[in-house]
């Protein structure tokens, strides 16, 4: 029963930190440092007479207010320092235990009478944790934290994992506040690593250092890696393998007269050894055998979602924006605006400033001088297209549809089916459907990304941003590797999404599209605007014909 | 405390601190190239030298000097097994996980790889090498300048010999690696990978064989890293990830990705950490905690060094 009861404990803690790793995609290498922090916490607090209750929460408590500072090296550059990081916080903790024994108890660790009781004078209750008690506990979390994720699916906490774990640049430019959502994900795994560790020290009555070394870690971070990405059941399977672990260690540090502790080490390193093989090779495999989907064709872009407002109004202002990126002058005090109902080229040689003033326009990067006026929410497509292989291309543009959602604690009302998440769920589902319905894709919204070709990835890029509601769409070269047939079905999207009352700023390098689709052209050369007008006036313009051809004018 | 041991505390602190800039050039020389932090680095620093112990002198070192053949061989052999740990960390922990441009990809793919690489290096020779510690005997005899070992400074200060040897070693090879990647044509190449792949594939420059010259010469430094770090006192084949770690703070002290960074790092890590164990209230175990104190609150604050500029997503 203990035994069962520490697993169990040992779920709680995998199931944090799978919140991070498989579903938001964050490498947490030191759950172990967050399961310390609730167990030497609570023995700790409970050894300063806190009562045992108020130990445990406060444990908890202070992990996550770590793991939520630790998110901030999950800052911009992401994964990497993120993982370095937390590999630093799982030995600056096993160091720190190993060095401080008025911290940790020294090698024989804290220890505090077991089974534990708890007493409650105002309630006149006194109550006995006995193993099963904790097995009760223990289980109650690992469901709950278990059916959250498996009907997080296709709620709205479901789709900022999702976004998190897919793609965070794309991410930020549809509107999700990534930085946010990360360190909650992580105060999540270090409170649930907490509640682990501190229900194991209470079940017990001993917490020793070695119990807590760099190792549990990397035993956390390949149970959960063994359950692939983003599966409610990885991490009782993950559990299931590391509690048969420790036997199996002992019958081999027995047989082959090696140190348990190292034999332990030999087992986590084959369990990883493992994961790795499954995740390389076997899983390139499974992606290269050729996948079978319907035939691409682009669909019908006839039907559209609303806008409010369909009049010419400015949606987006820049004045005498400049930027440099150090002693390169990017932008050098450019005048553009965007206005509702039109589609505005923004054409220029390579290096002119086009994707620059688009960052700018979006907020990506601010200007280093100037004044940017965005009348509205904007929102920006990517020139890469970002490579969400995994994702069906509806949850893609679920992702944007719930970027911009203003309704607060929306994940937990879906995932409580309260009265308010119903419109909610039909509302996004609704967006989605008209989002891909206008670029075309109505009939893909089952398909994984990678089945999707490349025309159809640009113009799903283009679904995503439609659905995040923001009226001013800035499209960065949109028809790159499209076919002749291909970029006159993107005309007419673009045409139906002006209509409607977007307004539509694209950057692109295909004249012969540019002059079919827009209402605006602005050239610009080497970060100054050069001509603004109708198609059929820049192009009879000398200047940029000589911006373009290099011809001398005469 | 006194200005003698303040002095101590600075030289044994630069000594200290070569080793970690030695490892922190290993972390900024890959990373540059691959995007990847080489989790697995620490270990090898360790591994290398710990295999090349078992090889010449087997399960058992004991700290007398070797003679002049084991020493000539442990040091080539600690040489010999920085790089093909390095290269093979690289072949099979890292690689798989490399995408377009030959650029880290699946993140948690190339994270768990390069832990794993780690996991498996100290294990082994863990099982190998069952001890809590093991005192190695120097194979370059640094400590053989002295008659006692111990040198006096000024001010009542007493510092053991072989920091000064150690210090200069350290300093010929980092310039000797610095002048390898301005001046010769692997280190033009390393350097035009490390600036833009796709580029320097155009130009011709072969990646894959400029990855592995880039990971063999920071197997190299990592060894060297061992060899003048191992015998100055036990260690635990766990020593490797802790070394590896501070390695990496002396890389971010800088601008992570820029070797040149590390080697300034490592030295203000070193001597930080020095004036720690000399300060009341402090001591040793404070001491311990100083380069994962550093690498944490600097990852925190600015997780491409202190001196990188703040950077937008990666598109």
């Amino acid at each position: 029963m203990t035994t069962l009861a520490t697993d169990l404990y040992l779920l709680v803690a995998a199931y944090g930190l799978a919140v991070a790793v498989s579903y938001a995609g964050l490498p947490v290498l030191g759950q172990g440092a967050f399961v310390a922090v609730g167990a030497f916490g609570t023995m700790q607090l409970a050894a300063h007479s806190v009562p045992l209750g108020v130990a445990v929460l406060t444990a908890i408590a202070a992990a996550a207010v770590a793991g939520y500072l630790v998110g901030f090296a999950a800052a911009r550059l992401a994964g990497a320092s993120l993982a370095l990081a937390t590999w630093g916080l799982a030995w600056l903790a096993y160091v720190a235990l190993t060095l401080f024994p008025r911290l940790s108890g020294g090698a024989q660790g804290l220890t505090r009478p077991a089974p534990a009781r708890l007493v409650s004078p105002s309630l006149g209750v006194e109550v006995s944790l006995h193993p099963w008690v904790h097995v009760v506990i223990a289980t109650a979390i690992s469901v709950v934290a278990g059916a959250a994720l498996w009907r997080s699916a296709r709620t709205a906490w479901g789709l900022d994992l999702a976004a998190l774990r897919t793609g965070p640049a794309l991410a930020h430019s549809l509107g999700v506040p990534v930085q946010r959502r990360r360190r909650a994900v992580l105060a999540v795994a270090a409170a649930l690593g907490a509640a682990g560790g501190g229900g194991t020290a209470v079940l017990l009555g001993v917490v020793a250092p070695a119990d807590y070394s760099p190792l549990l870690s990397l035993q956390l971070f390949v149970a959960v890696l063994v359950g692939g990405t983003a599966t409610w059941w990885g991490p009782v399977i993950g559990v299931a393998l590391l509690s048969a672990l420790p036997n199996t260690a002992d019958a081999i540090a027995s047989g082959f007269d090696v140190d348990p502790l190292r034999a332990r080490a030999v087992l986590t390193a084959v369990l990883l050894v493992a994961a790795l093989a499954a995740r390389g090779p076997i899983h390139r495999l499974l992606t290269w055998l050729p996948s079978v989907g319907p035939p691409a064709d682009i669909g019908d872009a006839s039907q559209a979602p609303a806008l409010p407002a369909t009049t010419a109004t400015p949606l987006l202002e820049l004045r005498s924006v400049r930027a440099t990126y150090g002693a390169v002058v990017a932008l050098d005090g450019i005048d553009l605006d965007l206005c509702a109902g039109e589609v505005h080229a923004l054409i220029g040689p390579n290096g002119s400033g086009k994707s620059t003033a688009l960052r700018i326009a979006a907020g990506t990067i601010d200007a280093t001088a100037g004044e940017v006026l965005r009348h509205t929410d904007v929102v920006r497509t990517l020139q890469r297209t970002a490579a969400l292989g995994e994702l069906s291309a509806a949850t893609q543009v679920a992702i944007g549809a719930r970027a911009r959602e203003r309704v607060p604690y929306a994940g937990l009302r879906e995932l409580l089916s309260t009265p308010a998440a119903q419109p909610l769920r039909r509302g996004r589902a609704a967006a989605v459907s008209d989002a891909l319905t206008v670029v075309g894709l109505g009939n893909r919204g089952d398909a994984a990304t990678r089945e999707l070709d490349s025309a159809e990835q640009r113009l799903l890029q283009i679904a995503r941003a439609v659905a995040t509601g923001a009226p001013a769409l800035l499209l960065d070269e949109p028809a790159a590797g499209m076919s002749a047939a291909q970029r006159a079905r993107l005309a007419g999207v673009l045409r139906a999404l002006a209509d409607v009352g977007h307004g539509v700023l694209l950057v692109e390098h295909d004249m012969a599209l540019v002059g079919r689709v827009a209402d605006r052209v602005t050239v610009l050369e080497a970060g100054r605007v050069i001509a603004t007008g109708t198609p059929e006036r820049v192009r009879s313009d000398p200047e940029v014909a000589r911006a373009y051809l290099g011809l001398s004018v005469a | 405390m006194s200005g003698g041991l303040v002095l101590q505390a600075v030289v044994v602190g630069l000594s200290v601190g070569a080793v970690y800039g030695l490892v922190g050039v290993g972390f900024s020389l890959l990373w540059s190239l691959t995007r990847v932090i080489a989790f697995a680095h620490g270990d090898i620093v360790i591994g290398s030298v710990l295999l090349a112990v078992l090889a010449v002198i087997g399960t058992t070192p004991v700290a007398v000097s070797p003679d002049v053949a084991r020493s000539i061989a442990l040091v080539l052999l600690a040489l010999a097994f920085g790089i093909a740990l390095s290269v093979a960390s690289y072949a099979v922990a890292i690689r798989p996980f490399l995408g377009r441009r030959h650029r880290a990809d699946d993140l948690l793919g190339w994270v768990a790889g390069g832990v794993t690489a780690g996991l498996v290096i100290r294990t082994a020779l863990g099982v190998a090498l069952p001890a809590a510690a093991y005192a190695v005997p120097d194979p370059l005899h640094l400590d053989g300048f002295g008659s006692s070992g111990v040198g006096s400074l000024p001010d009542g200060g007493s510092v053991p010999v072989r920091v000064f040897p150690v210090l200069v070693v350290a300093a010929i090879v980092v310039v000797a690696a610095d002048r390898l990647l301005v001046l010769s044509s692997i280190g033009r190449a390393i350097r035009s990978v490390a600036d833009d792949p796709d580029t320097a594939a155009m130009c011709g420059v072969p990646i894959e064989r400029t990855l592995l010259v880039a990971f063999a010469v920071a197997g190299f430094l990592a060894a060297v890293a061992g060899v003048l770090y191992v015998p100055s006192a036990a260690v635990s084949v766990d020593r490797g990830v802790v070394l590896g770690l501070a390695g990496a703070a002396a890389a971010l002290l800088g601008r992570f990705g820029r070797p040149r960074d590390a080697v300034v790092g490592g030295l203000v890590l070193g001597v930080v950490q020095q004036l720690t164990v000399v300060t009341p209230h402090l001591g040793a175990a404070w001491s311990e905690l100083v380069p994962l104190l550093v690498l944490v609150v600097v990852l925190a604050v600015r997780p491409g060094g202190l001196l990188a500029p703040r950077e937008a997503y990666a598109e």
